[in-house]
């Protein structure tokens, strides 16, 4: 057998290949195709269904009738994203380069809430956001919120849970890019960029602190240039304070495949999501993913819900087609370690 | 290099007074942080489990009423609670023995071989990770309706395992992947040297060392196809697993026994990472 | 016809074993399940376990009774032992004495979600593994309509033809009440914290912008009854639902929640909204109050001065179930007064069994006494019954509260 292996080079890949590729082509890339058919279905599960070409209406009024829960999905997610990222990168940097012994510890302790039910989790958040639960009654009994003030069924719950959800996906990626770097680029750097002025990080400072104050600012309805500038003056303090020129110019840099990797696993499964929403939230903050749902088990409306789902899909296709192109593929499946 | 007690990129020298600051913030800000940021992540947990030994009044399990032990003496009385469980165990431990064994061979091969189709299967494998579970469990419907006849349709047990195999795979293969990374490829060519035909290297030099790899890719799954609602739903029918339980329940109450029976799994997983864990560090160390 | 006599083979028994199996025993039952093809669907219809399909032609009262029976119900819908709440004492009272063992099991949680899983069978005319299902009214109306529920044999249900209550015959769906006997109703009304609303006795404060509960109102996420009280407020009769009607309702309650009033639309866990405080006024059910009230005395129910709603979950046969001669049984033991008001004791909804109230009394006289369980005559005439829709115009209903819900 061996001689047989080593003239034909090709089998042994494809022995280990097949069984499981075979699975995805089966399980993943079909589905995908049936739900495509799916979408040019009309009819209903009483009546049956029939396909035809002329159904690509299912698309345009799908997408128009619900216009406002894919922007709001994308815009929750997109947030959840950004916050995954800010929560995620400093734990992962520690991790990385503090971390030391206890690395593989820490490791797990972002792990770790994966080993209990996601819906325990999210109802776990319920309860901790509840009116007046531990958290928000404690403010309010300190005067400083109003009384009728509401974290649940408001998006800021639901992007909260999205973002806690899906803060290992961003945590485990960045880790790994951050681990690769290599030690003595970032000594070289520090050694390039000795001095008490820290451009790099005052710039970045501002643009996020600037940033994220002003989407709050909307968000709460508070004036958001005014929001805005105060984020900017104090993330650039900040940044100026605590983030050094060879992190901005070095280290930073190193680490984007792993950013990038961690913001695909968070941003397009969380556009999808809708347990949070349904949760957390109430009728003003239902996502895409609840309609999918709603279209599918309740109304059994499989023709639309296809047509929303595969322009899911589409979607995902497209950004992961962008990614591989920038990145190539190896790093895909690694979780970003060659 | 001189010893300095600050993280790796503290500027050599500056005004004192910012020096200090930053100083400070290298060395305890990120701990602090990551404190924190620990805090935060197993904050649910933590509610989850107190709230195991809550005793409510009523059929919800809110608002914390008092200090019990009852539900965990008696963890599975509530209908249909040990179906579910039972059933999202033996789901867990199939699909994570077929998506294990399938996934480690594909990760093998990408690690090992140069062939054609690298690009297409690394795109392949990442799609199921990066796609909404909606729409992975939403295509899955379509296709068994569509097929319309056993083994697919009516749901059943074989497609929730169908699915669980399938989104597992590629968690498997990174997981995996990533070990085998590091892999001394010199010990099969000194084995392969000395003695052993390709599949007798395979099994006592290859094997072994991947191992640990093989299990961490393995608890993942187990945890992930036991935890895993929204696709499971989609190709559950009638059948019921533990998260779809949870589901159902808490549009009236959940009982607390879910909170306890979670709390379980949520041990016998931390323990099984740690036994892991162990074993590896003594096996490194003799 | 000894179809009670055998046991079936097939379908029934693999599935249970299916769902019991936490165990290699349950494993073992899977490979075997795999062998014969699957659950749910077998490639042998039902039929052929000796004519469970035929309808009145069954044995007469006093068939024998088969060795076990599947029942799928909603939760909270049975008693429990207070001991141990994985055991139904009025079924295990069955058991005694009839021998055959009860699968009940509360899978429902969704009239919609549920249809969807009994449906291919339906249509494909086999066993959906069910002998009975408990739907509410509009769903067992369409499983008649489209012929899918087998027609009692009243022979076997002497109890239910003596004992059910006039106000629950002559529905246009099944006056005769030939293929449906009632389980449950309830009554949709106002759910508010009094301490914190006041009295309220209109259904227009669900679309007022009152301060005191602006932003913690909750509506219901069951059209009918969300629909159907604001069909009432609106002076419009919900018996007669009309595509006008609909999109006046639909406007009224967008109106509503563009307005802020309302914090969120959902299912029973509104309860704990108004037990927490989260929410101080809901559309609600009047079985989950009886457990509110007591767990927060603040609470009240009361169906408004305009009406409120009134449905009604009922147990059907589903056609091709394989063991509808004991299913018959099963439903009418449920019509004797001391076994309803047994039931009623635990479930707290109102009992669709004459008598029950008076067995009630020495069971617990509270509950006797509580106008929520056994309303009195004047509220009765007060609630009203959503009126029957056809297909098309379900589908109407249904897209256009789905706005409502945030998915439409």
């Amino acid at each position: 057998m061996g001689t047989l292996l080593k003239r034909h080079r090709w089998i042994a890949p494809l022995a280990l290949l097949a069984p499981g590729i075979l699975w995805l082509l089966v399980f993943y890339v079909w589905p995908a195709f049936q739900m495509f058919i799916a979408s040019f279905w009309s009819g209903s599960l009483e009546t049956g269904f029939t396909f035809s070409l002329s159904n690509y209406t299912n698309y345009t009024e799908a997408i128009d009738q619900f216009s406002e829960q894919y922007l709001r999905s994308i815009v929750y997610a997109g947030t959840a994203t950004v916050l995954t990222f800010l929560i995620a990168y400093p734990l992962a940097y520690t991790i990385a380069f503090k971390g030391g012994r206890y690395k593989n510890l820490l490791l797990f302790l972002v792990v770790a809430p994966f080993f209990t039910s996601f819906l325990l989790r999210t109802i776990s958040w319920k309860i901790i956001l509840g009116d007046g639960g531990p958290f928000l009654g404690l403010f309010k009994d300190l005067g400083v919120l109003p009384e009728d003030f509401r974290l649940l069924a408001t998006p800021i719950a639901v992007i909260s849970g999205i973002t806690y959800n899906f803060l290992p996906f961003m945590t485990l990626p960045v880790y790994v890019a951050l681990e690769k770097v290599d030690i003595r680029l970032v000594e070289a750097a520090r050694d390039l960029y000795a001095g008490p002025w820290r451009p790099g990080g005052a710039i970045v400072g501002a643009l996020l602190g600037g940033v994220l104050a002003g989407v709050l600012g909307v968000v709460f309805a508070w004036s958001w240039p005014l929001m805005a500038a105060a984020g900017a003056l104090a993330g650039g303090l900040i940044g100026w304070l605590l983030v050094s020129e060879s992190f901005v110019r070095v280290t930073f840099p190193l680490s984007l495949p792993g950013v990038f990797a961690g913001s695909l696993l968070t941003f397009i499964p969380a556009i999808g999501d809708y347990v949070n929403a349904e949760f957390l939230g109430n009728p003003e903050t239902r996502m895409i993913g609840n309609v999918i749902q709603n279209k599918f088990l309740t109304q059994n409306d499989y023709p639309t819900a296809s047509a929303l789902s595969f322009t899911l899909m589409a979607g995902i296709l497209v950004v992961v087609a962008i990614y591989a192109r920038i990145l190539g593929t190896e790093e895909l499946s690694t979780g970003g370690r060659v | 290099m001189t010893a300095r007690a600050t993280s790796l990129e503290t500027g050599r020298s500056r005004a004192p007074r910012t020096a200090r600051v930053q100083r400070l913030a290298d060395r305890y800000l990120l701990l602090v942080y990551t404190g924190l940021a620990v805090i935060y992540l197993l904050l649910p947990v933590a509610i989850m489990i107190l709230f195991s030994f809550n005793d409510p009044a009523g059929k919800s399990n809110f608002v914390w009423q008092g200090f019990t032990l009852k539900y965990w003496l008696h963890p599975l009385a509530v209908n249909g609670l040990p179906e579910a469980v039972g059933l999202s165990l033996i789901l867990a431990f199939l699909s994570t023995l077929a998506a294990t064994a399938l996934g480690t061979l594909i990760a093998l091969a990408l690690v090992r071989y140069e062939f054609r189709w690298r690009s297409a299967t690394n795109s392949l494998i990442f799609l199921p990770m990066a796609t909404p579970e909606i729409v992975l469990g939403a295509s899955l419907l379509t296709m068994f309706v569509s097929i319309g006849a056993a083994p697919f349709f009516p749901l059943w047990f074989g497609t929730i395992l169908i699915a669980h195999i399938m989104f597992n795979i590629s968690f498997v293969v990174v997981t995996v992947r990533a070990r085998l990374a590091g892999f001394p490829r010199h010990l099969e060519e000194a084995a392969m040297d000395l003695f052993a035909n390709e599949w007798t290297t395979f099994w006592k030099v290859t094997f072994p060392l991947i191992l640990p790899g093989i299990i961490a890719a393995g608890l993942l799954a187990f945890s992930l196809s036991i935890d895993d609602f929204v696709i499971t739903n989609f190709t559950a029918g009638k059948t019921q697993t533990f998260p779809m339980f949870i589901y159902a329940k808490a549009r009236i109450g959940i009982p607390v026994q879910v909170n306890v029976i979670g709390t379980i799994i949520f041990l016998v997983a931390v323990g099984a990472v740690a036994l892991t864990t162990l074993a590896q560090r003594r096996s490194r160390s003799t | 016809m000894s179809d009670k006599k055998k046991i079936p083979a097939g379908p029934v028994v693999s599935r249970r074993q299916v769902l019991l199996g936490g165990t290699m025993a349950g494993f073992a039952a899977f490979l075997a399940a795999c062998g014969t093809g699957g659950t749910g669907a077998t490639s042998e219809p039902s039929a052929s376990e000796g004519g469970s399909v035929e309808p009145s032609a069954t044995a007469a009262a006093g068939a024998t009774p088969s060795a076990e029976v599947n029942w799928a119900n909603w939760t909270y819908y049975m008693d429990v032992d207070p001991n141990d709440p994985t055991k139904f004492p009025t079924l295990e009272k069955f058991t005694d004495e009839f021998g055959t063992k009860v699968n009940y099991s509360e899978v429902i949680e969704g009239n919609d979600e549920f249809f969807g899983t009994i449906k291919p069978q339906l249509e494909a005319g086999q066993d959906t593994g069910w002998d009975i299902v408990t739907l509410t009214d509009w769903m067992a109306a369409r499983l008649i309509r489209l012929g899918w529920v087998e027609q009692f044999n009243v022979d076997n249900m002497a109890n239910f033809v003596a004992n059910i209550k006039e106000t629950y015959k002559g529905t246009d769906w099944d006056g005769e009440m030939q293929y449906h006997a009632p389980w449950q109703s309830g009554m949709t009304g106002l759910g508010y914290d009094v301490d914190t609303t006041g009295e309220l006795t209109s259904l227009a404060a669900f679309f007022t912008p009152d301060p005191r509960w602006k932003g913690k109102t909750e509506y219901l996420t069951e059209m009918r009854d969300t629909i159907g009280l604001t069909m009432l407020s609106l002076g419009l009769d919900p018996a007669q639902p009309t595509i006008d009607a609909c999109d006046k309702a639909v406007a009224k309650l967008e109106e509503a929640q563009a307005a802020g009033i309302v914090r969120d639309v959902k299912g029973n866990s509104y309860a704990e909204d108004l037990k927490s405080g989260d929410a101080v006024l809901a559309m609600a059910w009047s079985g989950d109050m009886v457990q509110a009230l007591v767990d927060k005395p603040s609470l009240r129910f009361r169906i408004a001065d305009e009406g409120g709603m009134l449905w009604t979950d009922n147990s059907l046969i589903p056609k091709g179930a394989a063991h509808k001669g004991t299913a018959e049984m099963l439903l009418d033991f449920f019509y004797i007064p001391e076994n309803a008001a047994a039931v009623e004791a635990y479930v707290n909804y109102i009992c669709p069994v004459d008598g029950a109230a008076e067995a009630m009394i020495a069971i617990d006289p509270e509950i006797a006494k509580n106008p929520l369980i056994f309303p009195p005559e004047d509220i009765l005439a007060r609630l009203h019954i959503f009126g029957g829709l056809s297909e098309a115009d379900e589908a109407y209903f249904n897209e256009q509260f789905a706005k409502i819900l945030g998915v439409g």
